[in-house]
């Protein structure tokens, strides 16, 4: 035994303890917080996340309190300090390596990891690890093996990246390991900052999935996912071209099947479009992501034949763009099977639409449907009701005639 | 009402490409805006007295300019410029919002929308045209406009600083972050879609409206590292020499970081058509990487290249390169010169416009490409039929501009 047990304690050091819990103390709050519930649903739909993020932006202390709230043990191995051997496994060489082979032994940490039966494995610094510790990493991520050891289900892998930008000496993550990733760009909110330094950080929740909708949801995403990609096979696997969009996400069945478990997550826990949005575009890439949002708008807009069902009781959507689109849609319907109900009901929807929202929407879809006509129909008497949409239409006509005549003049 | 919509139409007449941006708009009349502006969650306030006094032509510009200022990002850039350069306060607000109406007006009006009188143009400060807001705002002071313009207020749309009569992120019918990037997302399909209806002012924003252009000197720099940093060549992993880890652990073959400087080689395209300055900055770049990626000055060596290649130089002092030639290229003697010369290069550098033909199939060591970008040339006076390739799919391209 040492001698400085003995000593008695310093009571400035005791008092700098007790100032130094008492900083420490701080309280978690609810707070609607989409990137770290994107995080969170990544995590529990057990994908792979990869942050990126300046350093000092607080990733690390929002692993801690993800990690926290989900009430997982956080093993921390900062990547670019260890060799691929601390990942593939040390080979130890025995006695009669012919015959026993040579094992692969893992690392404490894994060894401690498998022994608690579950985790969040936080793989830091990413991106400054060499390629080959990189090359190793890929089968921790994607097998889940450390050297001989087989991680658990229980245990869930993120990992932090610093971009390109402020790694000075960063190595860029290989397409191959990029395409494993869920990427999230952790950037830092003002008020979090501030409230947490206040003392109340931002509290994860597990997403709660509702045990009704779950075959609802894996229906859901199938239809979206294949759907879009029917519409859109190029988008199917597309290599990182260009320099700017390496080492993130991009589109291969691999990322697309993450992005479809994603689509199902969020839509049985019924999370905003937002964070699907986050997750979406970090599972594939910004563009096919957001090629791939779009279709979901054109999926919730109402189905033209139950709005031709129903004309007076028609819901169309509020923004413009998604109303006309729904009203296109209305006028296509109509097109593809011409009997006069069905064109009646499609006016009595356009005249819905007019006393709902905004009335130049209407021009060209009324334009379209009044193309439709045969000439045994008479024109339904609600049609004059669309006498301030033929207005309307009117004097942008005029307008747009004025300037052009004006431009003919020599102005 | 009526006379505003009817200016919409107007508008997509004219601009089709533009037509979702500008439905997806929430129209909010208020008499506290001066003229019209917009918000950041697309939302246009209207003063109702401003629609009454222009003719609906104008008006119809109008709409094209404030969808402009959501479309083109002006609220975050304007905020991320202020939080940067810590400008706040209305007189730089001003200022931004005029920068942003430089980057708009220059090229939305005409074909179809006329000019409007008191159009806020570059030219009025005697600048160029078709350049960016924060270029605009770093080049002139602009306080000669603000006393004119004090009226001047597109909201915050514009510039990113609330306004009073701004219904705020939690208000009605405001559009969430994902759903403006769906928006602009669409916008720029369709301007990419049919190239031909747009200026080009909007089809340079559609490029770029996702992917903004990158420093050239980070993506360089990260091309070449990762070049130098491939197995084989630079610091990696090997098992030809023990671990210093080993002996505290008997009985394991650990592997050792070795660090083995990769020879990079730059072969540089000195035809008449680059400039004397540009290949000045690339070549110092190149020689700043190398040293900082572990290679030694006398590993890195430059071969100056037209129609036949020069002598390989090494790099002592990068003031001292000569670069000799002038007239028409063929890269393809230089990458011979460079795998012939002894050692063999582990990375080779062209720093070219492109304007060259390559070499058939990949050398036997990475190739990074920088390449000055140049506008596509229409007719060669001797062979019309003469088109330079475009780098081959083994290089990685950094643009350089």
């Amino acid at each position: 035994m040492t001698s400085h047990a003995l000593l008695p304690a310093n009571p400035q050091l005791a008092l700098a303890d007790d100032l130094l819990k008492l900083l420490r103390t701080t309280s978690t709050e609810p707070r609607p917080d989409d990137q770290l519930e994107a995080l969170t649903l990544a995590v529990a739909a057990d994908l792979p996340v990869l942050l990126w993020g300046e350093p000092g932006i607080g990733k690390t202390a929002a692993l801690t309190q993800l990690a926290d709230s989900l009430g997982l043990p956080l093993t921390t191995v900062i990547a670019s300090v260890h060799e691929p051997t601390d990942f593939s496994g040390l080979p130890i060489v025995g006695d009669d390596p012919a015959v026993q082979g040579v094992p692969m032994a893992p690392p404490q940490w894994a060894v401690e990891l498998v022994r608690a039966g579950r985790g969040l494995l936080f793989l830091d610094e990413l991106s400054t690890a060499t390629p080959a510790v990189q090359a190793a990493l890929l089968r921790v991520v994607l097998e889940r093996r450390v050297g001989a050891l087989q991680l658990p289900p229980g245990v869930r892998i993120v990992a932090a990246a610093n971009p390109r930008a402020s790694a000075a000496d960063g190595w860029e993550l290989s397409p191959p390991l990029a395409n494993r990733f869920v990427h999230l760009y952790w950037v830092h909110d003002r008020e979090v900052v501030v409230r947490g330094l206040g003392g109340v950080w931002p509290r994860a929740e597990l997403p709660r999935l509702e045990p009704a909708r779950l075959a609802e949801a894996v229906a859901f995403a199938r239809r979206a996912v294949c759907g879009f990609l029917h519409a859109r096979p190029t988008l199917i696997h597309r290599l990182p071209s260009t320099e700017t969009r390496r080492g993130g996400a991009w589109p291969s069945p691999r990322s697309w099947e993450t992005a479809l478990t994603l689509l199902a997550f969020g839509t049985a826990a019924d999370v905003s479009r937002e964070v699907l949005a986050l997750l979406v575009r970090g599972a594939v890439g910004d563009g096919p992501g957001l090629e791939l949002l779009a279709h979901l708008d054109r999926m919730d807009l109402p189905d033209p034949e139950s709005l031709l069902a129903d004309p007076p009781a028609a819901e169309l959507p509020e923004r413009g763009d998604l109303r006309q689109a729904a009203l296109e849609a209305v006028v296509a319907a109509v097109g593809a099977r011409p009997e006069r109900e069905r064109w009646e009901a499609g006016w009595a929807v356009l005249v819905r639409a007019m006393e709902t929202g905004a009335p130049d929407l209407l021009v060209a879809p009324a334009k379209a449907l009044a193309g439709l006509r045969r000439d045994e129909w008479e024109v339904p008497a609600a049609v004059e009701r669309l006498a301030k949409v033929v207005g309307i239409a009117d004097r942008a006509e005029r307008s747009v005639e004025r300037v052009e005549a004006g431009l003919g003049a020599g102005r | 009402m009526e006379k505003l919509l009817a200016a919409r139409l107007h508008a997509v007449k004219v601009r089709p490409y533009l037509a979702v941006a500008l439905f997806a708009l929430h129209v909010v009349e208020d008499r506290s805006v001066p003229t019209m502006a917009v918000d950041a969650h697309w939302r246009c306030y209207v003063s109702p007295a401003f629609v009454a006094r222009m003719p609906v032509e104008e008006l119809a510009g109008v709409w094209v300019h404030e969808v402009s200022h959501l479309l083109r990002d002006h609220h975050g850039r304007g905020e991320r410029y202020a939080r940067e350069n810590e400008e706040y306060g209305p007189g730089e607000r001003l200022r931004r919002n005029i920068a942003a109406d430089f980057e708009i007006n220059d090229d939305i009006y005409g074909d179809g929308l006329p000019h409007p009188l008191g159009a806020v143009l570059p030219s009025l400060l005697g600048l160029d045209n078709g350049l960016l807001m924060e270029e605009y705002l770093r080049t002139s002071s602009m306080s000669g406009l603000a006393a004119d313009l004090a009226w001047l207020d597109c909201g915050s749309g514009a510039d990113g600083q609330a306004r009073p009569w701004e219904l705020g992120p939690d208000g009605a019918n405001g559009l969430t972050r994902q759903q403006r990037d769906a928006v602009r997302f669409r916008v720029a399909e369709g301007i990419k879609g049919r190239p031909g209806e747009a200026p080009e002012g909007w089809r340079r924003w559609a490029d770029e409206a996702f992917h903004p252009p990158q420093p050239w000197r980070q993506l360089l720099g990260a091309a070449i590292r990762s070049a130098a940093g491939a197995p084989g060549v630079g610091e990696n992993h090997t098992y030809r020499r023990p671990s210093r880890r080993s002996a505290a652990v008997p009985g394991v073959v650990l592997p050792s970081l070795r660090r083995t400087p990769p020879r990079v080689c730059v072969v540089i395209d000195t035809s008449g058509s680059v400039s004397d300055a540009e290949l000045g900055s690339a070549l110092l770049e190149v020689a700043a990487i190398a040293r900082a990626v572990g290679g030694r000055r006398d590993l890195v060596s430059v071969i100056s290249c037209d129609a036949a290649a020069g002598l390989a130089a090494p790099l002592c002092r990068a003031e001292d390169i000569e670069l000799i030639g002038g007239g028409g290229t063929d890269l393809r003697s230089g990458f011979t010169r460079a795998l012939r010369s002894h050692p063999r290069p582990d990375v080779i550098v062209a720093l070219t416009d492109g304007q060259t033909p390559w070499p058939s199939e990949a050398p036997p060591c990475r190739t990074v490409v920088g390449l000055f970008p140049r506008p596509a040339r229409g007719v060669n006076e001797h062979d019309p039929d003469y088109v330079p390739d475009t780098p081959p799919s083994w290089a990685r391209v950094v643009v350089i501009n």
